[in-house]
């Protein structure tokens, strides 16, 4: 009987460490950054941008070892519903009804395999939008599937 | 070939037939009295009776053996007798005696735990109230926790759903009252509508432990027993009061039971009512977005909860019939400044008026439940029904926010209210029907499980659709006693699932590009799908039991069919940014397990390690993709669900030491490492995997020869190791140690008794994160020092001598 309970252990205590030897493989776990802080860089936060003209969207990508993809996302913050994901508070206008607000969902395509990129984009903003407080959310993803957000309160003039 | 097993199993049966005995017995009480109803359990086996009118008591073909008798009955000590069966007819006459505890305080649970984990394959755990209300968390599952290879998916403080050795959602079934509960499992904000107070014995079930509960049961099973019935010609009930520090939560519970000769009630009403909960900062930060926290309260954490409960039934020598209503009810609201991992502005101001109100976001949730259960003995067999009905019913309501392509004002032609932003209502109905045969040195039971379930959904965002599920299935078990240390065990179950999802379209347009350009149009968000599953599975194990000696291993296949969400989903959840995408063609998750369970006891001391391996080779599990999608996903990270082969594994390791009379030391640690060996996350972990955790604890026991009794003074040092092996979208957690005080007495004021229990978690208000806690990804810490002060008074209105 002894050497039943002596085995099952001897199994146990087996199964526990065999798959740790050769389990170093090293796993990325590292989310992609977008820098905004480099000089050049926008919009920053509480930026301006005004109707009827184009900007250039202009930010450092970088990811320990491959990036994925970028989504922009420009909407309305009226109702002042969301807060930016930065530190510095930005000068709000009163709250109001939305009447026509820019709205913006776009891909903005980065090379395959980079670790690092930056990007120039033109982003055009009608002139007949609704002006005020608007989110500029940028999602910048890795080949991992890890996602960075950075939402920036900008101001469309 | 299944036709095969099932026969081979049957004429094992058959075969076994010889040699029997028979057993009985007259059970009277300190006056010697008959003793009607005691329970009489013969072990090892499954066998069961109850003693008649006159207290006698019979099993009329028992194979040959040792064995030992347990008489259990409300209000008395329970006993137990070894008995040696050679040939003939045995008689064990025996007086039974009032138990020192009053009514309403019966606690059998330690000698059942023993029984249980003795004929029980699988890795099994009891736990009674008492250990509930010594470890009383914010729920249910809370209370559970400090079980090894037990842990929680929490948000805030009175919502939480269970994790089995790191897989919780839809892969643990819990049970309550016999029927399995059904709820929202796959949300990962939603709590498990059970009232810890109702709630007298709980089994928790470690391992493949499909081929009893069906579909889901992959990790393992709660399973909440209901309150013993009370004694004859009994009226009582207790008073519980509880109050904590942390979020000045004020709760009490009311029980009041009864029962003439055959019939019974037994009814409780809790409420609890709690503030925004306290953490040990005063800031913390949603991304790089501060946010100063008034009073160290996390903002709109509040809640409360209301239970009714009322079981009434007849019980008799044969047959027992019992019906248990239910209703709970909570609204409890989410932290203010981040919806998910959105940042959220608020207004400051009205929030921070008052920390004991609920504004938006918060949810409501309502569960009815009306669940008969009935049984009758026959010859030889034992047959059990359950019927249920449950209708699960829950409520989010957030303020109106136009995201992605949705329309900036809401249209005043929608009926769904403006701040209605999702809405699950679930509807169940079950039947249960089960046999437990008596058959020479087997113990079989053959059953069937069926369930429908009728989902609809509501509100103006779009998670799952609305789906309709049949399943049914059936199972034979085996218990073979092979000889007094030898038990066997061998199930089979058949299992058969259908599903038809409806058809979702959006209520606004969305821009598409398409061939022809930008197209503005509703999309379809979920097809209408019909899909049907099959699964054949199997358990096999064994127990070895010796005086001091426990050994038992079982292997088994469990199963789980897809969900709808699995299926079918195709909606943004603009909470997280994640675009979650179905996969219609997804197979039924298999999963086999390995489970090794040793205990050794001495008078002094025990030692207990459990262990299991778990190979899945198609574990569902919801991919986070690099893409964005802006088709249906409106510029999100597009969560693709797929099935990858993992691999599971790890331990639980308790040991226990009495050094001194009144003092004793407790360990208690747990470890598991999961692993995807396929798929875009191939070498990643899983999901929620807990990292390694250890207790240890100090007990001190005074006993008085007057007095108060079952005091405890007790702590705990919870050591919680490290996570860095996490998984998109997780974050690294960092090692954490929090101690935990409790205290407790009974105390007995002129004829009065009055239990008392104090608790202290997080004594050194310690600031630390906890992985597996929904709040995790947004930084917040977990709850501060809270002083937890129970009370419990039973009382007997009436008892018959």
């Amino acid at each position: 009987m002894k050497k039943i309970i002596i085995s099952m252990l001897a199994t146990t205590l087996f199964l526990l460490s065999s798959c740790q030897g050769d389990e170093e493989e090293v796993l990325d776990t590292e989310y992609p950054v977008i820098d905004t802080s480099f000089a050049g860089a926008f919009p920053v936060q509480c930026s301006t941008v005004k109707r009827g003209e184009t900007f250039t969207f202009r930010v450092r990508l970088r990811d320990n070892l491959r990036l994925g993809s970028l989504s922009v996302d420009i909407h309305h913050n009226f109702d002042h519903h969301t807060h930016s994901t930065e530190v510095t508070e930005c000068a709000m206008e009163p709250v109001k009804a939305p009447v026509k607000p820019f709205l913006l969902i776009k891909d903005f395509p980065i090379p395959e395999g980079q670790r690092e990129y930056e990007g120039n984009y033109q982003i055009q903003i009608p002139a007949d939008v609704d002006p005020g407080d608007y989110h500029f959310l940028i999602r910048l993803t890795d080949q991992e599937g890890w996602q960075t957000l950075k939402g920036l309160s900008i101001k469309v003039q | 070939m299944k036709l095969t097993l099932f026969l081979l199993l049957f004429s094992f049966a058959m075969n076994a037939l010889g040699q029997n005995v028979s057993l009985s017995g007259k059970i009277t009480d300190e006056r010697n009295n008959p003793l009607p109803g005691v329970t009489v359990r013969l072990s090892p086996s499954m066998l069961a009776t109850q003693s008649d009118a006159s207290g006698y008591f019979t099993f009329p073909h028992v194979p040959a053996g040792h064995y030992s008798l347990t008489f259990s009955y409300t209000g008395y000590r329970q006993q137990v007798v070894p008995v040696h069966l050679v040939g003939g007819g045995t008689e064990v006459n025996i007086n039974l005696y009032p138990a020192p505890q009053e009514l309403g305080e019966v606690v059998v649970a330690g000698d059942r735990t023993e029984f249980r984990k003795r004929e029980e394959s699988m890795n099994v755990e009891v736990v009674n109230e008492v250990y509930i209300r010594r470890n009383l968390g914010g729920s249910l599952m809370k209370s559970l926790e400090r079980q090894p290879g037990i842990k929680t998916i929490g948000i805030g403080s009175g919502q939480s759903k269970p994790l089995i050795r790191g897989l919780g959602f839809n892969r643990v079934v819990v049970v309550e009252n016999g029927v399995k509960h059904e709820g929202q499992q796959w949300g990962v904000d939603h709590g498990l509508e059970i009232d810890q107070f109702a709630a007298s014995q709980v089994e928790l079930i470690k391992g493949a432990a499909s081929f009893v509960y069906g579909s889901d049961a992959i990790a393992g099973a709660i399973d909440i027993k209901p309150h013993p019935v009370p004694p004859k010609h009994t009226l009582g009930g207790a008073v519980d009061i509880i109050g904590k520090t942390n979020n000045n939560l004020y709760g009490t519970s009311l029980n009041l039971y009864g029962r003439k000769e055959r019939w019974f009630f037994d009814s409780r009403v809790t409420r609890l009512d709690y503030a925004d909960y306290r953490v040990p900062t005063s800031r913390v930060y949603v991304y790089d977005y501060a946010v100063d926290l008034k009073d160290n309260r996390l903002r709109n954490t509040a809640g409360h909860e209301t239970n009714l409960h009322l079981s009434t039934g007849v019980v008799e020598e044969k047959y027992r019939s019992v019906f248990y209503l239910s209703n709970t009810y909570s609204k409890s609201g989410f932290f203010a400044n981040a919806h998910g991992l959105e940042p959220r502005r608020v207004n400051t101001e009205e929030q921070d008026a008052s920390h004991r109100d609920i504004l938006m976001p918060y949810q409501k949730v309502n569960h009815f439940k009306l669940i008969n259960r009935s049984s009758f003995s026959l010859p030889g067999h034992e047959v059990e029904a359950e019927l249920g009905y449950q209708k699960n019913f829950r409520q989010e309501f957030s303020p109106y926010v136009n995201h992605g392509y949705m329309p900036p004002l809401y249209p005043t032609r929608m009926r769904t209210p403006q701040t209605l932003e999702r809405e699950f209502e679930k509807q169940v109905y079950s039947l249960n029907i089960k046999d437990n045969m008596a058959w020479g040195r087997h113990t079989l039971a053959a059953g069937v499980n069926t369930e429908y379930q009728d989902n609809s959904i509501g509100g103006w965002s779009f998670l799952v659709p609305a789906f309709r599920q049949f399943s049914a299935g059936a199972f034979l078990y085996d218990k073979f006693t092979l000889n007094e240390h030898w038990l066997l065990h061998g199930a089979l179950r058949y299992d058969y699932g259908k599903i038809k999802i409806t058809k979702y379209t959006d209520w606004f347009n969305s821009d598409v590009q398409t061939q022809e350009g930008t197209v503005s149009q509703a999309l379809v968000r979920a097809d209408s799908l019909q899909r049907q599953f099959q699964s054949f599975i199997w358990s096999a194990g064994f127990n070895y039991n010796r005086e001091k000696l426990q050994l038992k291993a079982n292997l088994g296949k469990s199963f789980r069919m897809p969900i709808a969400k699995e299926l079918a989903a195709n909606g943004v959840n603009y909470h997280y940014f994640s675009y979650e995408k179905g996969d219609p063609g997804l197979s039924p998750e298999q999963s086999y397990q390995l489970d090794v369970s040793v205990t050794w006891t001495q008078p002094k001391w025990s030692v207990q390690l459990s262990s299991f391996y778990n190979y899945f080779p198609n574990y569902i599990y919801l991919n986070p993709t690099s893409r964005h999608d802006y088709y249906y996903g409106a510029g999100n990270q597009v969560f693709q669900y797929a099935q990858s082969s993992v691999m599971r594994y790890g331990a639980e390791f308790e040991a226990k030491y009495r050094f001194l009379k009144h003092w004793s030391t407790e360990f208690l640690a747990e470890y598991l490492y999961s692993e995807q060996l396929s798929g875009e996350k191939k070498g990643y972990t899983l999901p929620f995997s807990p990292p390694p955790t250890a207790i240890i604890n100090i007990s001190y026991e005074p006993q008085f020869s007057r007095g108060p009794k079952n005091t405890y003074f007790s702590l705990d040092y919870r050591l919680t190791g490290s996570q860095y092996r996490i998984v998109p979208p997780e974050k690294k957690t960092p090692a954490s140690q929090v101690l935990n005080f409790s205290a407790g007495t009974t105390l007995r004021v002129s004829r009065q008794e009055l239990s008392i229990s104090v608790q202290a978690q997080n004594l050194l208000n310690t600031r630390y994160l906890n992985h597996t806690s929904f709040y995790r990804l947004i930084e917040l810490p977990e709850a501060g020092r809270n002083i937890i002060l129970s009370l419990k008074v039973p009382f007997t209105l009436l008892r018959h001598d």
